[in-house]
C-alpha cells in the first residue's frame, strides 16, 4: 500500500470547517484525500504541528526542512518517503496523477 | 443527638470499597462552595477520608476554612480526614499550553513559538485543560470520597459532554478541534474510565445547588436534562438561602418568603426522583466550622437549622442606616447609555439569575421613551423577553408595542440552520468555479455537512447572528441582553480569536478569508467606549462580584474592552425588613457595593429588590425612571444621531 503523508502548519482544525467561513483550501484537501483513499490503494495520514509534533520530530527529513526554513515550508506532501510537494497543497488531480505514477512497493 | 437518615445522606455517603465522587453544580452565588465545604466536612467528621477539589476561578475555601489552600492538596488543620485543593483554571490552562509547546521548541524559533502560543490561547484549550485536572482526581484511591465544587453549571455540562465527542473524533482518526489528537490518544483510557465512573450511579453522585427562585430552578432543570441526555442522572438538589420565617415580619418579606416557599413546593413535585434538602439564608456569610457543621447537620442528619442573628458577624453596629444612594450618580449612568455620535451598542452581561434581561429591557424602554430608536436583543436561549414585554419576541426584530422600540431573540436552531446553509452554499460555489476537476463534489459537500455537526458550528452560528446585529440599520441604540458571562466571553472573544487564526493563516497561505474585515469592524466598535458600553449586572455578594470582575478583566486583557457600567441589582429596600437580620444583610450589601465601586471604578446603576419583577411596558417604564438616570432625558435635548 502506498503511504501518503501531509505535514501541515499548526492549526485548530484540519478539515477547514471551523471558523466564520470554511477554509476553501482545507475543505478541498480534505475531500480530495477522502476520495483518494476510496479510489487508490493508499493510506493517507495528516500531521499538523500543533497536534502531532512528534511526527515532525521523528521524521528526520521533515524536521530538518522545518528547522532550516521555518513553518513557511509547510505543507509538505510525502508519498512513500519521497517529498512530492512543499509550501503548497496539491489538488486532487495532481495527487491522483502522483499516485498513478507511484510504483506499488509490494509489486516492485 | 440521634442522627436521622436523610435522603441526602444516602446520596453522598460512600457505600463501597471504591473511591466515590460527589459533584456539586450550580451558578456562582448560590452557595455551592458552602454546600461543598459543608458536605466534605460532614464526610470527614463521619470518618471518611475526604478530598475537596474546587475549580472555581475565584475560590473562597481559604475564607471558609480560615486557612491558605492553593494549587496543592492541603490538609485542613481543624478537620481530621479532610484535605482540599484549589485548582486555578488559568494556571491549569497555561501549564497545558506549555506542555503542548515544549516539544515544538526543538523545531521552531522564538517568533514561531509565539505564534503557536497565540493559537493555543483559545477557549478550546481552556476546556481541555480544565477537564484534564478533573480527570486527574478521578483516580484517587487514597480517599474514600472526593467532593468536587465544580465550575458553574453550563461549563460543567460541557466538560461532561466533551470526552464522548473526543472519543468519537479519535476513533475517526482525525485531529479534533479541541486538542492534540496524539497526546489525547494517550489519555483516551483515562478519559474513558472517567466517563464510565461519571455514569456509574453507585460511585458518582451529581448534586445541584440553587436558590429558591424560579430562574435558578429552571436553570437546574435544563442542566439536569442535559446531563440525563448523557446518561447521568442528578440525585440531589440543595435549595439554599430561603428566608427564615422568624425574620419576615412585614408584608414585603412575608410575600417574598411565600414566593420562595411556592418554588420549593414546585421543586418537591417536579424533582420527585431525587433527594431534596434545604438550608436557610443566614444573617451573615457562612464561614467557620461551626456554621459549616450546622449546614452539614441540616442536610445530612435532619437537624433544625440555627439562625442566630446575634452570633453573626455584625457589620453595621455603630453605623447609621445604610445609604445606598450615595453609590450612584444618575447623570453619569445615563451618559454611558445614550448615543454619542453614532449608533451605540449596550451590552448587559452577568450570570443567569442576576436580573440581566429585566435590566436590559428596562433600559431599552427608557431609551425608547426618551426618543431613541432602540432594538433590544437577547442571545440567551433561556431569556424570556416575551414574558417581560408581554409581547411575542422572535428571531427577527419586531415591535413590542412601544414607539421606537423593537425586540428580538436569537433562535439557536435557526441561527445554526442559516450558518449551515451559508457554509454549504459557499462550498458548492467554490467547486462550481473549478469545472475541470475530477473531484466528487457531492461527497465533499457531505464531508463538510458532517463536520458541521460539531459544537464549534453552534458557536460559530451564534457568533454570525450576533455580528449580524451590528449591521442592522435604523437604530440609535442596540441593547444586548447577552448570554451568561462565560458564554458571552467566548462569543465575544471569538471574533478576535478567529481574526488571529485568519491572520496567521494568511501569513503562510497568502490570502485571508473575505469575512476578516467584517470582524475587524465589530471588534473596533466594541472597543470604542463612545460606541459600545459594557455593563456587568450582579448582586452585591462575594462570588457574583468576583465572577463579574474576573470576566471584566478577561474582556480587557483578551479583547481590549473596558467596562463602562456596573449594575447592582436586588438591593434590599430600606422601607422593609426592619430588624437585625436584614440590617445585617443590608450592611453586607453596602460593604460589597463599596468594594465593587473600588474594583470597577465606573458609574453604578442601582436597582432595588422589588415585590414583583416589572412586567409589561408600564412597569418597565416606571422601573426605568427609578434606576437608569434617563428620566428627563427627552426628545428635546437629545442631539441628532447619525445612524450608521
Amino acid at each position: 500500500m502506498t503511504q501518503l503523508t501531509l505535514y501541515e502548519e499548526a492549526m485548530c482544525c484540519s478539515t477547514g470547517v471551523c471558523g466564520p467561513d470554511p477554509d476553501d483550501e482545507l475543505v478541498e484537501v480534505s475531500a480530495a484525500l477522502d476520495q483518494l483513499e476510496n479510489e487508490f490503494d493508499v493510506d493517507v495520514s495528516r500531521a499538523n504541528m500543533q497536534h502531532n509534533i512528534e511526527e515532525f520530530l521523528e521524521t528526520q527529513q521533515i524536521a530538518d526542512l522545518v528547522e532550516e526554513h521555518g513553518p513557511s515550508i509547510l505543507p509538505i506532501t510525502v508519498v512513500d518517503d519521497e517529498i512530492v510537494a512543499r509550501e503548497a497543497y496539491l489538488s486532487y488531480d495532481e495527487l491522483a496523477s502522483t499516485l498513478e505514477d507511484s510504483p506499488d512497493p509490494q509489486e516492485a | 443527638m440521634t442522627a436521622t437518615q436523610t435522603p441526602a445522606k444516602e446520596v453522598v455517603e460512600p457505600n463501597s470499597e471504591d473511591t466515590e465522587f460527589v459533584f456539586f453544580s450550580g451558578k456562582g452565588g448560590v452557595g455551592k462552595s458552602t454546600v461543598s465545604c459543608a458536605t466534605a466536612t460532614w464526610l470527614a467528621d463521619n470518618d471518611y477520608d475526604t478530598l475537596l477539589v474546587t475549580t472555581d476561578p475565584a475560590p473562597n475555601l481559604s475564607d471558609i476554612f480560615n486557612q491558605d489552600i492553593g494549587h496543592e492538596v492541603t490538609a485542613i488543620d481543624d478537620v481530621p480526614n479532610l484535605s482540599a485543593i484549589e485548582i486555578d483554571p488559568d494556571v491549569a490552562a497555561e501549564e497545558y499550553r506549555q506542555e503542548t509547546i515544549e516539544p515544538m521548541r526543538a523545531l521552531l524559533g522564538d517568533e514561531e513559538i509565539q505564534t503557536v502560543e497565540e493559537q493555543l490561547n483559545s477557549p478550546c484549550v481552556e476546556e481541555i485543560a480544565a477537564f484534564d485536572n478533573f480527570v486527574d482526581f478521578m483516580d484517587s484511591p487514597e480517599y474514600d470520597v472526593v467532593v468536587f465544587d465544580t465550575a458553574p453549571t453550563g461549563h460543567t455540562i460541557r466538560l461532561m459532554e466533551l470526552p464522548s465527542d473526543w472519543n468519537a473524533e479519535l476513533e475517526k482518526g482525525g485531529s479534533t478541534c479541541i486538542g492534540p489528537a496524539a497526546s489525547m490518544d494517550d489519555k483516551k483510557a483515562d478519559y474513558e474510565r472517567a466517563i464510565d465512573t461519571l455514569s456509574d450511579e453507585s460511585r458518582t453522585s451529581f448534586a445541584f445547588v440553587g436558590k429558591p427562585e424560579s430562574s435558578s430552578i429552571d436553570e437546574i432543570e435544563r442542566s439536569a436534562s442535559d446531563l440525563a441526555e448523557l446518561g447521568i442522572s442528578s440525585q440531589l438538589l440543595v435549595v439554599n438561602g430561603y428566608l427564615p420565617e422568624s425574620v419576615c415580619e412585614d408584608p414585603f418579606f412575608e410575600g417574598k418568603r411565600a414566593d420562595e416557599q411556592a418554588v420549593i413546593d414546585r421543586v418537591q413535585s417536579t424533582f420527585d426522583q431525587q433527594a431534596l434538602a434545604t438550608y436557610p439564608l443566614q444573617p451573615g456569610e457562612i464561614a467557620g466550622l461551626e456554621l459549616l457543621s450546622d449546614v452539614g447537620g441540616v442536610l445530612y442528619d435532619g437537624e433544625e437549622a440555627t439562625v442566630d442573628v446575634d452570633a453573626a458577624t455584625r457589620r453595621a453596629t455603630n453605623e447609621d442606616t445604610v445609604d445606598f444612594d450615595s453609590f450612584t450618580d444618575g447623570d453619569a449612568v445615563a451618559e454611558e447609555l445614550v448615543p454619542v455620535e453614532e449608533t451605540r451598542y449596550l451590552f448587559f452581561t452577568g450570570k443567569g439569575g442576576v436580573g440581566k434581561s429585566t435590566i436590559a429591557s428596562t433600559t431599552a424602554v427608557s431609551l425608547a421613551e426618551a426618543g431613541y430608536e432602540t432594538l433590544v436583543v437577547t442571545t440567551d436561549p433561556a431569556a424570556h423577553l416575551a414574558d417581560i414585554f408581554e409581547q411575542p419576541v422572535g428571531h427577527e426584530p419586531t415591535s413590542v408595542g412601544q414607539a421606537n422600540l423593537d425586540a428580538a431573540r436569537i433562535d439557536q436552531e435557526r441561527a445554526l440552520e442559516e450558518y449551515r446553509t451559508q457554509v454549504l452554499d459557499h462550498v458548492r460555489e467554490m467547486y462550481a468555479e473549478k469545472d475541470d476537476t475530477q473531484i466528487d463534489v457531492e461527497a465533499a459537500v457531505a464531508n463538510v455537512e458532517e463536520e458541521l455537526e460539531s459544537p464549534c458550528a453552534e458557536e460559530m452560528a451564534a457568533l454570525e447572528k450576533f455580528v449580524s446585529y451590528f449591521e442592522e440599520d435604523g437604530y440609535d441604540i442596540v441593547v444586548f441582553d447577552t448570554a451568561p458571562t462565560g458564554h458571552t466571553l467566548r462569543l465575544l472573544e471569538l471574533p478576535s480569536d478567529w481574526k488571529g487564526f485568519m491572520d496567521l493563516g494568511s501569513l503562510t497561505k497568502g490570502a485571508a478569508p473575505a469575512n476578516g474585515g467584517k470582524y475587524d469592524e465589530v471588534i473596533e466598535t466594541m472597543q470604542d467606549p463612545s460606541r459600545s458600553s459594557f455593563a456587568f449586572v450582579m448582586y452585591p455578594e462575594f462570588t457574583p462580584m468576583m465572577e463579574a470582575y474576573r470576566a471584566a478583566m478577561d474582556l480587557q486583557d483578551q479583547v481590549g474592552i473596558e467596562t463602562s457600567l456596573v449594575v447592582a441589582n436586588y438591593l434590599l429596600p430600606e422601607d422593609y425588613g426592619d430588624n437585625a437580620f436584614f440590617e445585617n444583610r443590608r450592611a453586607q450589601q453596602a460593604e460589597y457595593l463599596e468594594e465593587i465601586s473600588e474594583r470597577f471604578d465606573v458609574p453604578m446603576m442601582l436597582a432595588p429588590l422589588r415585590q414583583e419583577e416589572p412586567v409589561g411596558l408600564d412597569d418597565l417604564c416606571e422601573f426605568g425612571a427609578d434606576v437608569t438616570g434617563l428620566d428627563g432625558v427627552g426628545e428635546d435635548d437629545r442631539e441628532e444621531v447619525t445612524v450608521s
